[in-house]
């Protein structure tokens, strides 16, 4: 079973997304903010970490150059979800470090198809 | 000049002879002392020689004797081997002295080594050996005995002679060698005396042959100096230097006699011109005088003209006037008054007396001197002030000296009084001249004084500018700004006006972020073809306050011409910082929007594409209502700004209770937190307002939805109502995180959001506070707060204070409208029941609430409600809103009651089909409700006459 950390800090979301992932039997860890979300990055292994753009204590970007730098861990997929859709916004996230970006608001289902594609490719 | 006959020929002679002499006596003695030198260490090295081979000779011989008498007493073989061995050495040592010496004396002392040795080694010593190795012991000793011994004896005391005598010869021969040494010094010394006597005589020939003759001469050249002509007396025969220079001598000598017999004839005549000099000068002295007396006329003139030019103050040149005019005309007083402005300076008057003359300048006196157009001098009894200490009858005379202007008009007057001596009518011509001038810098002056006064017009009126006004010439000097430029760039202490384009410009950009200020300055300043196009506004930032200036520039033309540029700096930091918290704003509201428009879009798409399981469809459906909820409010609150800033906002204003109202909020908040404990802490007995109460309401659930939101970890809120200066306060205070002390001022400005990116990032559109701020404005109140940034803040509401007794007949009659209804409301959102609760309470009814609808249906088994409000979706997976009303009407009891379906659903017809009397779809305002309601109630005949709230209206 592939393994996905989730960070975002609305409830409802992390909630829509966790639902979307796990009926397709993917297990789901959810972090609220930033900080939870290096924390359990550090700790476990992941197949792919999904991260909101906008989150207390550490904002997405914030952690994936925490993630690369600090924790070395070049080869975990990220995917960035933002509400920030302009180009220049997407080229910024990708250059930090993230693999993949998907625009806010999302369907769940084609976060499900991209999640596949990653998870699968990967 | 012959060289034969000249002294320097004498004298290399003389020298010459001199060196030769001392050359050749040196080189004599040097090489007598070599000689005798190296003769005497030849020898003794010769000797020395000789004695070391006699003594060898000796040495080998006593080894022999020692040898042969060791061998005789030990029988040794070896000793009487060496023994012999000596032979063959000693024959070598005598070959060696023969060869050295082969003088007779020594030939002898050979043939003795030689015959000794013929004796010792030929027959001594074999006889001895012999007979001791025959065992003839004494043989041997009587051998030794009789001659051997005494003949050996002999022998080494011929050798020791020898060495003696040798010693003593060495000895000789340096005492030989000292005393020709000896000899050789006295000779030196004889000759260095030689030597003196000849230099001696060589100065005593210099001296006879140059010295005297000059000696001779210098004393004739004293004598010619004092004038004695006398020739010198020597050597006329001379043919060298001195001959000629006595013939010279003598030439000259007579020269001058004869031009001293000129000179004397020359020296009269002189005399004579001299005279006529002396007549001629005392002429030029006279003339001088008079010049003196000119230039003394003109430097007065000058100094007035310089004095009057040097200064544009008026009333410094009026001083200068007088006083200086005082000391030409020698004049003990005087005045100076202007017609026109009546000012004025004299010289040894009283402030009194210059009044007066001020008062009465106009009577009389205008008109004689502008009649007549020329000065004019009286002669009066000088009057006891100025009399003094003098007695008897004194005259002074007044001069008055019209001034005039270049129109011709009398510009001034002046009047100067001296005592004694009347004013010549000659001088008045040069009084007047000095008018003129005088009238032509007072001119100047007025003119002056005109052209500042619209200067300093033009200033003040550039300084009620607003904008920074900077006027650049076209060789790109600042030629004037106003206040608001030196403001803005702090100019008190950089005075730029007058600089050139490079000093200005590079100080201005010392104060701008902006690097290419100075390029577009330049390229302002410097333009001058007005078909090109150049960039005529620049935004700026400065360094040090970050304020944000735009500049524009324009051209100065006249006619045709540039006469320079214009720019107009315009402080546009207000402007700019509201831009972008728009901008802000703008990014703020598309997060806030797309959060719940996320989980709508993506909960319904599940919903839509997924099979769930009833529970999750549920939850789902609740989840895109309460986000639709959030999204309404957010709408609202947008709504709400733009029409307080369109000031379209009308309020329902009714005295109303506090405490209900702060109860109702603080339990609907309740809700949103389990961290939070909020208290009503203290609250006076029944406080009223005067108030719209949606609008209070407003207030206190953004101020206490704040107080939650920024103390993300919780704490009490503590709401506290308290009386204080004739306002009614509510406090609410949160232990939250505080409010940076720079963010203070901007905390009511709409839009804006206390930055905490460091802290956990908190939602909102920055709506609120700007929003509780437009409320309490249009209550006659305020809201204030105090905070320290990390332990909390408290915001306070204050309302003018009501008189409590003056209120409560209002109430009940405004709440009275439909008092006494009971209206059942079955709805699952239990925020949107409170929301029903509240708007149908303040309408007078009484609310029965159900989240269920059979719950619902087991109340209507005992009760009957005057009305009915359904909701369609309901959690109730049983029964829903359609059966409820099936069952409903089935009933006969309560089949009358009206039903108003509340639904997102669009089914309206539906709905009246199955017996339904008015349909609101969600979202819908809680007050449009409780106006359905009353219609509802009217329209069945229920309630005969009643007032419709005419809230609804009165707000939008």
């Amino acid at each position: 079973m592939k393994r996905i950390l989730l960070a975002e800090d609305e409830e409802i979301l992390r909630m829509l997304v966790t639902d979307t992932l796990e009926d397709e039997d993917y297990e789901v860890d959810e972090a609220e903010d930033g900080q939870q979300a290096l924390e359990l990055a550090s700790r476990n292994h992941y197949d792919l970490i999904i991260l909101d753009y906008m989150m207390p204590m550490l904002t997405g970007l914030e952690v994936i150059e925490a993630i690369r730098t600090k924790l070395n861990n070049k080869s975990v997929k990220i995917l960035m979800l933002s509400a920030k859709s302009q180009s220049y916004e997407q080229e910024k996230i990708i250059q930090a470090g993230a693999d993949y970006f998907m625009a806010k608001p999302f369907s769940p289902l084609q976060l499900l198809e991209k999640v596949k594609g990653i998870v699968n490719e990967y | 000049m012959k060289f034969k006959n000249s002294l320097s020929r004498q004298f290399i002679f003389l020298m010459g002879t001199f060196i030769l002499a001392f050359t050749i006596g040196a080189a004599v003695l040097l090489s007598l002392l070599h000689f005798l030198n190296s003769s005497f260490s030849e020898q003794r090295t010769e000797l020395k020689e000789k004695e070391r081979v006699v003594q060898a000779i000796d040495k080998d011989f006593n080894k022999a004797f020692f040898d042969a008498r060791g061998y005789l007493a030990l029988g040794n073989k070896n000793l009487k081997t060496s023994a012999l061995a000596q032979e063959g050495k000693i024959r070598i040592l005598n070959k060696k002295l023969e060869k050295l010496d082969p003088s007779k004396e020594n030939r002898k002392l050979i043939s003795d080594i030689d015959s000794f040795r013929h004796y010792y080694f030929d027959q001594t010593l074999p006889e001895a050996f012999g007979n001791y190795e025959n065992g003839k012991m004494d043989l041997v000793i009587q051998t030794a005995n009789t001659q051997a011994t005494s003949r050996v004896n002999e022998f080494q005391h011929l050798l020791s002679n020898y060495i003696d005598t040798s010693e003593k010869k060495l000895e000789q021969n340096f005492k030989y060698l000292v005393k020709m040494q000896t000899y050789v010094q006295i000779g030196f010394i004889v000759f260095i005396l030689g030597i003196l006597l000849l230099l001696l005589r060589i100065i005593r020939i210099m001296l006879r042959n140059v010295g005297q003759p000059l000696s001779l001469l210098t004393k004739a050249a004293y004598d010619i100096a004092e004038g004695q002509i006398s020739s010198p007396i020597i050597g006329s025969d001379r043919k060298d230097e001195i001959g000629l220079l006595s013939n010279a001598f003598r030439t000259m000598a007579r020269k001058v006699q004869e031009k001293e017999e000129d000179l004397m004839a020359h020296n009269e005549e002189l005399m004579a011109q001299q005279d006529e000099l002396q007549a001629q000068q005392y002429e030029l002295e006279t003339a001088l005088e008079i010049r003196k007396q000119n230039e003394e006329k003109l430097k007065n003139r000058n100094q007035l003209t310089n004095l009057i030019s040097n200064s544009l103050d008026k009333q410094v040149v009026l001083d200068s006037i007088v006083h200086t005019m005082c000391k030409i005309i020698g004049a003990d007083r005087g005045i100076i008054a202007l017609y026109n402005d009546k000012s004025s300076a004299s010289h040894g008057i009283s402030k009194k007396g210059e009044e007066q003359f001020l008062i009465h300048m106009e009577s009389g006196l205008y008109e004689k001197l502008s009649f007549e157009k020329k000065p004019f001098a009286i002669r009066r009894e000088l009057d006891l002030a100025e009399k003094g200490f003098h007695d008897g009858i004194l005259y002074g005379h007044d001069l008055y000296l019209p001034i005039f202007s270049s129109d011709t008009h009398i510009s001034a007057v002046m009047v100067f009084t001296r005592y004694g001596s009347p004013f010549q009518e000659s001088d008045l011509g040069e009084y007047m001249a000095l008018a003129k001038n005088i009238g032509i810098s007072l001119d100047k002056i007025s003119l002056f004084e005109r052209s500042e006064e619209e200067r300093k017009r033009n200033q003040d009126i550039l300084d009620t500018v607003k904008e920074g006004i900077q006027l650049v010439t076209i060789d790109g000097r600042i030629l004037q700004v106003n206040d608001q430029f030196c403001e803005i760039f702090n100019e008190a202490e950089l005075p730029l006006v007058g600089k050139p384009f490079s000093v200005w410009s590079r100080e201005l950009a010392e104060f701008v972020e902006e690097e290419d200020f100075p390029d577009f300055l330049k390229k302002t300043v410097q333009f001058n073809d007005p078909a090109v196009k150049v960039e005529k506004a620049f935004i700026y930032r400065f360094k040090s306050n970050s304020r944000i200036i735009k500049v524009y520039s324009e051209d100065l033309y006249r006619g045709n011409e540039k006469l320079g540029t214009v720019f107009v700096h315009r402080d546009i930091t207000k402007e700019y910082e509201v831009d972008q918290i728009k901008s802000e704003f703008v990014s703020t509201v598309s997060h806030e929007l797309r959060t719940p428009l996320a989980s709508i879009l993506g909960f319904t798409e599940l919903m839509l594409n997924r099979e769930l399981k009833p529970e999750r469809q549920k939850k789902y459906l609740a989840t895109i209502l309460s986000e639709a909820v959030r999204l309404t409010s957010l709408i609202n609150d947008f709504l709400d700004v733009q029409r307080m800033e369109a000031g379209k906002q009308a309020y329902d204003k009714k005295y109303i209770e506090l405490l209900p109202i702060l109860n109702t909020v603080i339990e609907l908040q309740k809700v949103n937190t389990s961290k939070h404990e909020i208290i009503l802490d203290s609250c006076p007995e029944n406080p009223m307002i005067l108030g719209d109460k949606a609008k209070v309401e407003q207030v206190f659930t953004n101020l206490i939805s704040n107080a939650i939101k920024y103390s993300p970890e919780g704490g009490p809120i503590k709401i506290q109502v308290h009386h204080s200066g004739g306002c009614l306060n509510v406090d609410v205070a949160d232990k939250g995180m505080g409010i940076p002390k720079d963010a203070m001022d901007k905390l009511f400005t709409k839009f804006y959001r206390v930055d905490n990116t460091d802290q956990k990032r908190i939602g909102g559109t920055g709506l609120g506070l700007a929003i509780v701020q437009e409320i309490m404005k249009a209550h006659d109140g305020s809201v204030t707060v105090e905070s320290e940034y990390g332990k909390g803040s408290t915001f306070t509401a204050s309302f003018p204070a009501v008189e409590s007794t003056a209120d409560p007949h209002e109430q009940d009659k405004t709440a009275s409208s439909g008092s006494g209804y009971s209206i059942m409301v079955v709805e699952d959102d239990t925020s949107l029941v409170r929301l029903i609760r509240q708007e149908l309470k303040d309408s007078g009814f009484n609310v029965i609430a159900f989240k269920k609808a059979s719950e619902a249906l087991e109340y209507l088994n005992i009760n009957t409600p005057d009305a009915i409000v359904l909701d369609i979706l309901l959690e109730d997976a049983e029964t829903d809103g359609w059966e409820f009303m099936k069952t409903v009407k089935k009933r006969d009891n309560l089949a009358q009651i009206p039903i108003i379906v509340s639904s997102a659903l669009e089914e309206k017809e539906k709905g009246f089909s199955l017996g339904a009397m008015d349909y609101l779809i969600k979202p819908y305002k809680p007050s449009q409700l409780s106006r359905t309601i009353m219609q509802t109630l009217l329209k069945i005949g229920k309630v005969g006459q009643i007032l419709v709230p005419e809230k609804e209206d009165s707000r939008t």
